[in-house]
């Protein structure tokens, strides 16, 4: 006779995913590969795709590398914190923050770190994500205010959990529109930071933007329409690429050779570079676009 | 009784649902508690590329690595998924590093002579027929030199 598996299977589901919690730190599953219609269905779905965007801190820290000077009045007014009052103005806002947040760190503001960590906690609070903070991240920031490493790794660490808690509670399109915002409000420090401050370097992080856009576009697209606010910021995306059009970005081939035994790869390709032309195009553009996410 | 079978799919999907939810959490702390300290003296890039994968599944992450930095690639599973294989493959499909479960490297250091895009392949090999399926948490992490 046949044994119908069904019901023990569906109670082994169901008792898993409502308590009984493993033990912390593991996450282990396990189901028999005979009798399982989830194995079917994850065989159907073997391929997952991630895209990669640099987070604020790794844009910032490009940007001093590169010479850039830290200049204050480029960042959203903490006053404007009060005045997002939709889901899609607060997750942009909260990138936007998060950016100026990483870009005043890394060039050791601690006390404008502070607000802006105020802010971004604000603005997490109201989109239910506060949970993704430690309670004690601004106690730890104060209490790290002298040592910027560890000021870094509060932030580091924040800025991640609020996009894992989003992505682990289905609410990636919040996280798109976060991930955006920031993207945004780093080019728009950089390319305002090249109309007094140029340099070749800071023109070439310009430049290469270009790559990071086309992820973030693909982020953006991997999302179903529909969401009024993504169609909205995906359309921005794409007349910032239109601009980008012409801009050559090679990205080098892979050759490997090795320096005191690291491993370094590329070095034949010249690095990218904008026209006058193509950096105001870019510079105004941006600027437009995130004045718009701000106000 | 035909309306049974639909109501244990329905209970599945439901329970499937909530299960996802709390394997990804657990996944979040698996990384950060056994992968990202792997990346130190590098800074963790923040971001969070990890999959709930079994035997037989693939992931894969792309990848921009700029010019002048210096980068460590991680890749870690958890230990009931076994050593997995991983590769990273430059835009013309050129593999550029490789570790494989029965040679595993623990990371792939580099610096960057040119901004290079590359894509990141991670799969899990396969199991002998009739075992046990293993699902289980793989995270894909990045770290760079300040």
């Amino acid at each position: 006779m046949r044994m119908n598996k069904w019901p023990f299977l569906a109670a082994a589901v169901l008792l898993t995913a409502c308590g009984g919690d493993a033990p912390a730190g593991e996450d282990i599953n396990l189901l028999n590969a005979a009798d399982s219609a989830m194995q079917a269905d994850r065989l159907d779905r073997t391929r997952n795709i991630f895209y990669n965007i640099p987070s604020p801190m790794e844009t910032a820290a490009l940007l001093q590398k590169a010479g850039a000077k830290y200049n204050n009045k480029l960042l959203n007014d903490v006053k404007n914190v009060d005045t997002y009052t939709t889901a899609s103005d607060q997750a942009l806002n909260m990138g936007v923050y998060g950016a100026d947040l990483s870009y005043a760190s890394v060039f050791n503001h601690t006390q404008e770190s502070i607000f802006y960590t105020s802010c971004t906690k604000r603005l997490a609070e109201r989109l239910g994500v506060l949970a993704a903070f430690n309670d004690s991240t601004l106690e730890a920031m104060e209490r790290n205010m002298g040592d910027r490493d560890a000021l870094l790794d509060v932030i580091s660490e924040t800025y991640w959990n609020v996009d894992a808690y989003l992505k682990e509670n289905g609410r990636e399109n919040i996280s798109a529109l976060m991930v955006v915002g920031g993207w945004m409000e780093g080019l728009y420090i950089a390319t305002q930071v090249s109309a007094t401050n140029d340099s070749q370097e800071l023109r070439q992080r310009i430049a290469e933007q270009k790559l990071s856009l086309n992820d973030l576009l693909a982020l953006v697209n991997s999302y179903n329409t529909g969401d009024a606010a993504l169609d909205a910021v995906r359309n921005d995306l794409i007349a910032v690429q239109e601009l980008y059009k012409d801009v050559v970005v090679e990205v080098g081939s892979s050759s490997v050779t090795e320096e005191n035994g690291v491993t370094v790869l590329g070095g034949d390709t010249p690095g990218a570079t904008l026209t006058d032309a193509q950096l105001s195009a870019i510079r105004d553009k941006v600027a437009e676009i995130r004045n718009a996410y701000i106000n | 009784m035909p309306i049974r079978r639909p109501l244990i799919l329905a209970a599945l999907a439901l329970g499937g649902l909530l299960l996802s939810g709390k394997a990804n959490a657990q996944c979040r702390s698996f990384a950060k508690n056994r992968c990202v300290p792997g990346l130190a003296p590098y800074k963790f890039n923040e971001s969070f590329n990890s999959a709930q994968l079994s035997p037989g599944e693939e992931a894969e992450v792309n990848l921009t690595f700029y010019s002048g930095q210096d980068y460590r690639v991680l890749v870690c599973a958890h230990p009931i998924l076994g050593e997995v294989n991983w590769k990273l493959v430059d835009v013309n499909n050129k593999i550029v590093f490789e570790s494989l479960a029965d040679e595993p490297k623990p990371h792939f250091d580099v610096k960057m002579a040119n901004t290079m895009q590359m894509k990141l392949v991670v799969w899990v090999p396969q199991q002998p027929a009739g075992q046990m399926v293993h699902v289980g948490c793989v995270a894909i992490l990045v770290g760079f030199m300040e």
